[in-house]
């Protein structure tokens, strides 16, 4: 009886967890296809998919994620460049500086980010004063910063991935190869590469996921070149739009794609070894046959069903028009609207008849009735819906949500919201 | 040390030898050395235009900091009150993320890394996944949850629990729940790591000598986990104090967290000597408050990072 | 194939720090010979295989092969090849790539080194094997590949590095024949390291035996364990029994010593040794087991040693008695497996007869101690 209590238990704090962990994505993700200007699940208006286009004719997103893979392949190439090396070199090092080296090529993981844009760009902006160069010299180029600055603290994650694998390298296998004939660099190329490769390509995916999603670092030193991420702090901070849900969706499914592609991967090729060891000569020569490759593997059955999600959503995305039930609800509320102006004039006559009559009362029961009707606030006006549509979603956050978004109370106001709409 | 050198270059052959000696000075030298110095040394500078950098005023000067603590000159408070607090909430506030991470993500990683089975696999993907999310969107998302009008106000509103939506972001609970959701990967791991190379006989030998469950714990586990979670730990603490992406999409309006202080000082105000300061102010109270966990709980440097 | 070629060390040195790995060591390796450095872990014998296949400098001395002296040459331009003690295969590379390798080094097409691969393949009997990978194979089959992709370089002098000493002990067995016979076939030098003086014994032209970075003495397999040099080899290679004690009286080859607990014995001294041990010195006395030949009491020959019986040891093929001389001196006798026992003379006191050839006498020194 205790151990099933126990069992339960963890299982309900690991579904509270990964609630915590993965509901806000779900919840993200959902906003993405509901109607209201606002990011919203609930209430649920209208499935659509104008936050997609909308997401797509921001020439400033665009910008931005042309900004971010020309960085991010800059930086995988150094920080991976540098992260073997440094590997490497931490592999062979003189035991008396092992522990100094190590400290100093592990500190930028440490390091605030922030601390480490700062301190890039201070430090090159001297170095390109003492050049005699001039302001839009390359060493004060946004590209060259970012590219600087976050390689110093990729380099190190890199680092700690490449030394997990060079720890199970054989030096002897080097010798080997020297001692067959091989030159250092063929040695290198030959072997020492090709048993780091699966390190070496995580690393770089590694590499290029933390340089696309930096923000603390690359917010000192983008200069004329801001990333997919900085453009995307900048929206969140001056007005959310459903649009960046769109975003945060396609990554989203992206990275789950990704992720699931790579499980698939990882068990295919499991599969093949077992089946190699197996296997008999004449098999090998005249390749393998692979029997129950998605029986056995749940990712790749997740990835079919995804991949066949994915065509499915698309085809409705092409053929669905939300425009009748966004009109629907348009009209709904402002019917609502109406009703409720109605009641207020209504109310407010029945206040001035009771002032006329008696003496002034306190007005408690007014913003009593204006806190109830609160959970209609995101419900605004259909207007700037069409506005979001078809502009830049900030802007027309930042004209309409007088306040920013904790500022809604100013749009509870029935006539505020007759006036500005239609 | 030549010999050191020497010995090298026969070993990796002189070209290679000398490609990788380059990439690992250009780095720990170029990228991570020099601009540290450099900012440590313009911090004790005034913030001079341009032109008259190196010149006769370009002289060293412990003004930034005494901003910190004293406020512009001829102030009316003999305190710099409002950045104080700000770096003391700041400084009190990532302790408490990384507290509060500890305490949620231990039981996890104990069951990830004590339990076998295909499911394990499937949760670890789901922890990753995640975590490749872009920083700023996932203070987005906490953002639609933690609004005035985001689910979890509908959901307590429409359950009668509140009647009035409540202000988690003014609160501050978001700002928290936010920084506490952005690291969670970096708790689990190290301490998950630590514990799968646990052998799961030394608990049953625990358990089977009559040890409660929260003392096999106290007694096995956490002392044998302590690197991990000391790593984990310094992570996430360094992260949560020197975070920006989410005080400033989750912060509420009245309180600022320290980094967005040097942002300003950065970004509003160009006074960037003063900003350099306060980021030397940062890294170094940082570092000293791990390094002072670190010979509180006899934890080596060394564990740091596996 | 390449005709073997001969190694030479002259007054090598190596030194790391303070610890001198390998002291001053002569050796001249005939071209196609089977040449074994056989000694104790530690002892610096893969200090010098190192040092000739070029990965270690000497701190002094040469390294001649061929008569070219290797100084500042690279492994990788040295006529040898090494068989790591771990093989080191490549692991991602097939079996036939792996074999193939200085081929693909030196540019050679794939169509080429196939057809090379598949021709060396057969030679180790793997025909057919060349697309699996290193780890696909058993233990036996990783060793010949290794030897193949050595031999696939063409080199003049091929250096093993205790290749047998991962494999179990009838596939051990089975190399060594392979081993030899491969030796011949291709005719060029090899240079082996074990530990394993059987290893040594049977495969090897020459044999030396190394010991804290020093050699002891340079012979065949028959000199070494007939006639050994110093007490280290006398006991290393193979069982011995010691005696300890000064000596008494010398003629020529024979020397009368007065051991500490088994009276007066007469032996032979050692070849290396002639000429250099005299009365009054500590000497030491080896009869190896199978030396002794056990007889009744009262049937003494010239040279015995009593001894009672403690203990019986059935080998298969020898009995092992063990067996307790004056002030408890132990004393171990081999006899072949003719189907008799000595149970029944377990604790009964019984004469160990010798033959003076077969006591080897030397200045006392430093034993192996396993």
């Amino acid at each position: 009886m205790n151990t099933s209590l126990i069992r339960v238990s963890v299982w309900i704090y690991l579904a509270i967890f990964f609630a915590y962990l993965l509901g806000p994505l779900v919840i993200m993700s959902a906003t993405a296809f509901n109607s209201p200007a606002f990011p919203s699940a609930t209430p649920w208006e209208c499935l659509t998919f104008d936050w997609f286009s909308a997401l797509f004719q921001d020439a400033r997103i665009l910008n931005g994620i042309k900004n971010s893979l020309i960085i991010g392949a800059g930086t995988v190439v150094l920080s991976v460049l540098m992260g073997l090396a440094g590997a490497l070199l931490l592999t062979q090092i003189w035991p008396k500086l092992r522990a100094t080296y190590y400290t100093i090529i592990i500190a930028p993981i440490l390091i605030p980010g922030v601390v480490l844009g700062i301190s890039t760009l201070v430090f090159w902006d001297r170095v390109n004063r003492m050049l005699g160069l001039g302001p839009d010299s390359a060493l004060s180029s946004g590209l060259f910063l970012t590219v600087i600055g976050q390689s110093t603290f990729i380099a190190s994650y890199c680092m700690l991935v490449l030394v997990a694998r060079l720890q199970r390298y054989d030096v002897a296998l080097t010798e080997a190869a020297l001692d067959l004939g091989a030159t250092h660099a063929q040695a290198f190329r030959k072997v020492l590469l090709p048993f780091m490769r699966p390190a070496i390509a995580s690393s770089a995916v590694l590499a290029f996921l933390a340089s696309f999603e930096n923000y603390n670092t690359t917010t000192f030193t983008f200069g004329e070149y801001p990333t997919l991420t900085i453009e995307l702090a900048q929206k969140v901070r001056y007005g959310i739009s459903p649009a960046i849900s769109s975003l945060a969706f396609i990554i989203v499914v992206l990275t789950v794609f990704a992720a699931l592609a790579n499980e698939a991967l990882i068990r295919r090729r499991e599969l093949v070894a077992a089946a190699r060891r197996k296997a008999t000569v004449a098999e090998l020569t005249g390749g393998l046959k692979l029997p129950g490759f998605l029986s056995g593997n749940t990712a790749a059955v997740l990835l079919v069903v995804m991949g066949i999600g994915t065509v499915v959503v698309l085809g409705t995305a092409a053929t669905y028009r939300p425009d009748q039930c966004i009109a629907d609800v348009r009209e709904q509320k402002r019917l609502e609207a109406e009703k409720r102006a109605e009641e207020l004039r209504a109310r407010r006559d029945a206040e001035r008849k009771e002032k006329s009559t008696a003496e002034p009362a306190a007005p408690a029961p007014s913003t009593g009735a204006g806190n109830n009707s609160g959970s209609f606030g995101n419900v605004f006006n259909p207007g700037t819906l069409q506005d979001g549509a078809t502009t830049p979603a900030p802007d027309a956050q930042g004209s309409t949500g007088s306040g920013g978004n904790s500022g809604f109370g100013g749009v509870f106001d029935p006539n505020a919201l007759q006036g500005s709409g239609n | 040390m030549p010999r050191f050198l020497k010995d090298f270059l026969n070993r990796n052959g002189t070209g290679p030898g000398l490609v990788m000696l380059g990439l690992v000075l250009f780095w720990t030298v170029g990228l991570i050395i020099l601009p540290q110095l450099s900012m440590l040394d313009f911090s004790f500078r005034p913030n001079l235009p341009p032109p008259e950098m190196g010149g006769p005023k370009d002289v060293y000067t412990l003004e930034n900091y005494k901003y910190l603590v004293y406020g512009p000159e001829g102030g009316s408070q003999a305190y710099n009150a409002v950045d104080l607090m700000v770096f003391f909430r700041t400084l009190v506030a990532a302790v408490c993320v990384t507290v509060f991470n500890l305490v949620l993500c231990y039981p996890i990683a104990y069951y990830l890394g004590q339990t076998k089975g295909n499911h394990i696999r499937v949760l670890a993907l789901m922890l990753i996944i995640p975590y490749w999310i872009n920083e700023i969107l996932r203070a987005f998302a906490l953002r639609i949850i933690f609004g005035e009008t985001g689910v979890l106000n509908t959901i307590l509103t429409g359950a009668g629990l509140f009647d009035t939506p409540f202000d988690f972001i003014r609160n501050d609970y978001a700002l928290y729940a936010g920084l506490g959701y952005a690291y969670i990967l970096l708790m689990i791991f190290p301490i998950y790591n630590v514990i799968e190379s646990l052998d799961h006989n030394q608990i049953e030998a625990a358990r089977d000598l009559g040890a409660p469950w929260w003392r096999i714990h106290w007694r096995v586990v956490i002392p044998y986990a302590k690197p991990g979670i000391s790593s984990g730990c310094t992570m996430v603490f360094m992260l949560s104090a020197g975070a920006l992406a989410a005080p400033q999409i989750l912060g509420g309006p009245s309180s600022l967290w320290f980094t967005q202080l040097i942002y300003q000082q950065f970004n509003d105000s160009s006074d960037w000597p003063q900003g350099a300061a306060y980021a030397v102010v940062l890294l170094v109270t940082c570092v000293l408050l791990v390094l002072g966990a670190m010979r509180l709980f006899k934890v080596n440097m060394g564990d740091i990072g596996k | 194939m390449s005709a073997g070629v001969g190694v030479d060390l002259e007054n090598l040195w190596i030194r790391f720090g303070d610890f001198v790995a390998v002291r001053d060591a002569n050796v001249n390796i005939k071209g196609g010979d089977f040449f074994s450095f056989l000694g104790p872990s530690g002892c610096g014998k893969t200090t010098i295989l190192r040092a000739v296949s070029g990965f270690l400098e000497p701190s002094e001395g040469n390294i001649l092969i061929g008569g070219k002296n290797m100084k500042g040459v690279g492994p990788n331009k040295r006529p040898t090849a090494l068989i790591f003690q771990n093989l080191a295969l490549f692991p991602l590379m097939k079996v036939w790539e792996n074999i193939a390798f200085s081929m693909e080094i030196k540019g050679a097409s794939a169509g080429e080194r196939r057809k090379r691969a598949d021709e060396l393949l057969e030679m180790i009997a793997l025909e057919g094997q060349g697309d699996k990978l290193p780890s696909e194979l058993s233990g036996g089959q990783r060793q010949r590949v290794a030897i193949a992709r050595a031999l696939c370089a063409e080199p003049h002098v091929l250096l093993l590095d205790e290749p047998l000493s991962a494999l179990d002990l009838k596939l051990r067995q089975h190399m060594r024949t392979e081993l030899r016979e491969i030796q011949k076939r291709v005719g060029i030098t090899f240079i082996y390291i074990t530990h394993d003086q059987g290893e040594a014994l049977t495969m090897s032209d020459s044999i030396a035996v190394m010991r804290a970075g020093v050699i002891d003495q340079i012979g065949d397999g028959k000199t070494i364990y007939n006639d050994p040099a110093t007490p280290f080899a006398a006991s290393f290679v193979g069982e011995n029994n010691v005696f300890r004690g000064k000596v008494k009286q010398v003629s020529g080859d024979r020397v009368l010593v007065q051991s500490n607990r088994s009276g007066e014995l007469l032996a032979r001294v050692s070849t290396a040794n002639v000429g250099k041990m005299k009365e009054g010195d500590s000497a030491m006395i080896f009869i190896r087991p199978e030396a002794f030949e056990l007889a009744r009491t009262g049937t003494e020959g010239d040279h015995y040693v009593s001894a009672r019986v403690v203990n019986e040891e059935f080998e298969g093929n020898v009995f092992n008695i063990f067996m307790e001389g004056d002030g408890g001196k132990e004393i171990k006798v081999s006899l072949p497996n003719h189907g008799q026992s000595f149970d029944s003379h377990k604790g009964e006191t019984m004469t160990l007869r010798y033959d003076v050839r077969n006591a080897v006498a030397m200045p006392a020194g430093v034993l192996a101690t396993e």
